[in-house]
């Protein structure tokens, strides 16, 4: 089973009609919807590594910075994303800390790492596990904006929890540099092209 | 050689594209605000400090911090005890911005919540926790180690001011924290005191601060101004108080006394004696004293140290010494007076002109000395006992003219020299008044008595007698006296008639007889007249009867 792009046909990426592309350099537009053909994402492995690699940067000062400065009448704290999921393990209160581990911890590296492996695997040439790269990818597209859970649950506390001068909660510096990460991972997934992984497959789906 | 088919075909490698594509920029950015992140944290990372306190009581590590002017400067990292178990060792991260301050004369204090009569301090630490003070040193040194206090430091470093040193005999109920007055406003604080090395005395810190430490003046006299101050002296009953809070915990007051106000001011850390109240402490320091000791012939009682010696009643020295002589050459034990004469105070009363004049003579010890010979010698110039409140007995010395006292020499060979001295007058009065009560003692009030008493009864027994007497006269007078009155009625009577009858020819108008028989009359009547003072006479002295009329005057 051959590609459109390996029968030098293309395929829109807006509504999926396979045309004849314009010239081999310069495929034109969609005669239905009019979106901008191409064969495949232009430097789509090459964007794509490139904010993979912003995002894997911004993660370390994401983890190190605190993200919630919480100050009450007889302290006043700094809690970064890892010493606030030990706080609410330490504390009993596991399950909520098992979600903000998983949704702020797993989830940004799983993407990480997960895109790091589709994008590793595309420019070898492998061949094997086509069908669940693709799974693994599209769950990494699915799963993205979850992880933003952690910058919700700041927003809301910082929110909610105003009762100065008793007690007061703001953001800490981590926050922007942990959506960052988010974003970047996100924007790195939906600028990767699914269809790469199957342009060297042998698969006969 | 092979043929040329075998030439082989040169391998087309097409141009690698060495476009930069521009979304390289966002990792690049990435790593910049990554490594920036990473400098700033490094480069704000300030020092690592230790300080070493009795008890870690309120410090938690990374619940504690370190706070300059409640700045946050600095946490606590790490709280554990010191290797020998005595002591608390304190680590702290202290903020880059505030590395500069941590050199080796700063200070740090656990601030709690103190509780004192002059106020309440740390009260925020009583919700917040407690937390480390800081006080920042002068030193140029780096310090890392630190030996924290156990009391907070009254006045932090850089609060404009002074330190002064105060030297005195006790701490009295003075405190760290204890007030200082300046015309009772408050100015400054004690905030440190201690023993001299030697144990003699106690050094106490004060700081003055700004802008009232410029009113120290080398000239200042410094002073306890705790409590009442009630004294005695013969000056009478004088009571001093300061605030309330000094009236409670203490306190110093300090003043310039009048006229050195414009010396210069005093340095820090100038040592300034403490003097026990404000009347010692404004005395006006006499450069020129000159000491003398008198010898009594009296009681010196009521004189005690520090009683005014004044001449005609302007102070010009005090008693600095009362005590006793004891002359061997004659076995004889007096009082011994020690005074102190500021020559210059009576310069100070004079005008100005002749005081410059008499200035110049008292500094030189010879003139100062010929002055004094003169007032003694030829002047007359005694030292006498004077009492200052009769009430409270108190006395002091009076320096005074006598001109006819015995002539005597001031002998300067001695020290001191002595001061001739003159009874005083009270023990003068004392004297007469004595005479007279001896002249009262040797009256024979006894033998008065006796004889007083005999006479009563003599004197009763002669108007027993006249009692007597009187009722003889009663029975056997009265009654011949009554037939005697009833016959000179009658004989009045019968003269009555005869007047009548001889009216009409002896006594009508014209009647030759009528002058005679007036004054006959007139004769009569002065005879009743008489009659009835001897009457009036008996009924008031009966024992006239037997005595006679005494010659003594009759009782009002």
């Amino acid at each position: 089973m051959t590609s459109a792009a390996a029968r030098g046909l293309v395929s829109c990426s807006e509504c999926a009609l396979v045309s004849r592309p314009a010239a081999a350099n310069a495929p034109g537009y969609c005669p239905r919807c009019g979106q901008k053909l191409e064969f495949r994402r232009e430097n789509a492995i090459e964007r794509t590594w490139a904010l993979l690699v912003a995002a894997t940067v911004l993660y370390v000062p994401a983890n190190l910075l605190p993200v919630l400065a919480t100050t009450t009448v007889v302290s006043s704290a700094d809690d970064t994303i890892m010493s606030g999921v030990i706080y609410l393990f330490a504390s009993g209160s596991w399950p909520l800390g098992l979600i903000v581990f998983i949704a702020s911890i797993v989830i940004p590296i799983g993407k990480i790492v997960a895109l790091g492996y589709v994008l590793i695997t595309v420019q070898r040439n492998a061949q094997a596990n086509d069908r669940q790269r693709t799974r693994l990818y599209r769950i990494v597209e699915f799963i993205g904006r979850w992880s933003m859970l952690d910058v919700f649950v700041d927003t809301y506390i910082v929110a909610l929890v105003q009762l100065s001068p008793l007690m007061s909660v703001e953001p800490g510096p981590g926050v922007p540099y942990f959506m960052a990460v988010v974003v970047l991972t996100m924007f790195a997934a939906m600028s990767f092209d699914s269809r790469l992984i199957w342009d060297r497959s042998t698969h006969a789906g | 050689m092979q043929a040329d088919d075998d030439i082989p075909e040169a391998v087309a490698v097409p141009p690698r594209r060495a476009r930069f594509s521009p979304i390289w920029i966002v990792p690049i950015l990435a790593i910049v605000v990554a490594i920036g992140i990473a400098w700033d944290r490094l480069a704000s990372e300030g020092p690592t400090i230790t300080i070493i306190f009795k008890s870690a009581d309120g410090i938690e590590a990374g619940k504690t911090f370190v706070k300059y002017k409640e700045v946050n400067i600095g946490q606590v990292t790490a709280v554990r005890l010191t290797d020998d178990t005595q002591n608390v060792e304190v680590t702290a991260r202290i903020a880059k911005s505030a590395s500069a301050l941590m050199v080796e004369d700063a200070h740090f204090w656990v601030v709690r919540p103190r509780i004192s009569l002059s106020g309440i301090s740390g009260l925020s630490t009583l919700i917040s926790g407690n937390y480390i003070g800081f006080e920042a040193g002068t030193s140029a040194k780096k310090g890392r180690q630190y030996v924290g206090l156990e009391v907070p430091p009254i006045v932090t470093g850089n609060t404009p001011g002074r330190q002064f040193v105060l030297q005195s005999k006790d701490l009295g109920s003075l405190g760290i924290g204890s007030p200082l007055y300046y015309r009772r406003l408050p100015v400054g604080q004690v905030v440190a005191y201690d023993l001299a090395p030697d144990g003699s005395s106690v050094q106490i810190r004060v700081f003055v601060s700004a802008p009232y430490d410029k009113y120290v003046v080398r000239d200042t006299r410094f002073y306890n101004a705790s409590g009442v101050d009630v004294s005695l002296t013969a000056n009478g009953l004088d009571v001093r108080t300061q605030s309330l809070v000094a009236l409670l915990e203490g306190g110093i007051a300090f003043e310039t006394p009048l006229g050195y106000a414009s010396s210069s001011q005093a340095s820090s850390e100038t040592v300034f004696p403490l003097f026990h109240d404000r009347v010692t402490a404004m005395k006006v320091d006499e450069s020129i004293a000159t000491r003398y000791v008198l010898y009594f012939q009296e009681s010196v009682r009521g004189l005690s140290t520090g009683a005014p010696v004044n001449f005609y009643g302007v102070a010009v020295g005090e008693v600095t010494d009362v005590g006793l002589f004891f002359d061997p050459k004659t076995l004889n034990v007096k009082p011994r007076v020690e005074v102190v004469l500021y020559p210059e105070r009576v310069v100070a009363q004079l005008p100005t002109g002749q005081g410059v004049r008499l200035q110049a003579m008292v500094e030189q010890q010879v003139t100062r000395r010929d002055f004094m010979q003169k007032l003694v010698e030829q002047r007359g110039l005694r030292a006498q006992l004077a009492t200052g409140s009769l009430l409270t007995g108190q006395r002091f010395v009076s320096l005074a003219y006598f001109p006819k006292a015995s002539r005597t020499r001031l002998d300067w060979t001695q020290a001191p020299a002595e001061l001739p001295t003159t009874i005083s007058t009270l023990p003068e009065i004392e004297e007469k008044l004595g005479r007279i009560i001896d002249k009262l003692e040797k009256v024979p009030l006894d033998g008065i008595a006796d004889d007083l008493r005999k006479a009563l009864a003599s004197l009763d027994e002669t108007l027993r007698e006249a009692r007597s007497t009187i009722q003889r006269f009663d029975t056997d007078v009265t009654p011949s006296l009554k037939s005697a009155l009833d016959e000179a009625r009658g004989a009045l009577g019968a003269a009555e008639k005869v007047l009548t009858s001889t009216e009409t020819n002896l006594v009508g108008p014209g009647a030759p007889a009528q002058a005679d028989l007036r004054n006959a009359m007139q004769e009569l009547g002065r005879a009743a007249r008489s009659l009835r003072v001897l009457a009036d006479y008996l009924e008031r002295h009966p024992e006239a009867i037997i005595r006679g009329k005494t010659a003594e005057p009759m009782p009002k």
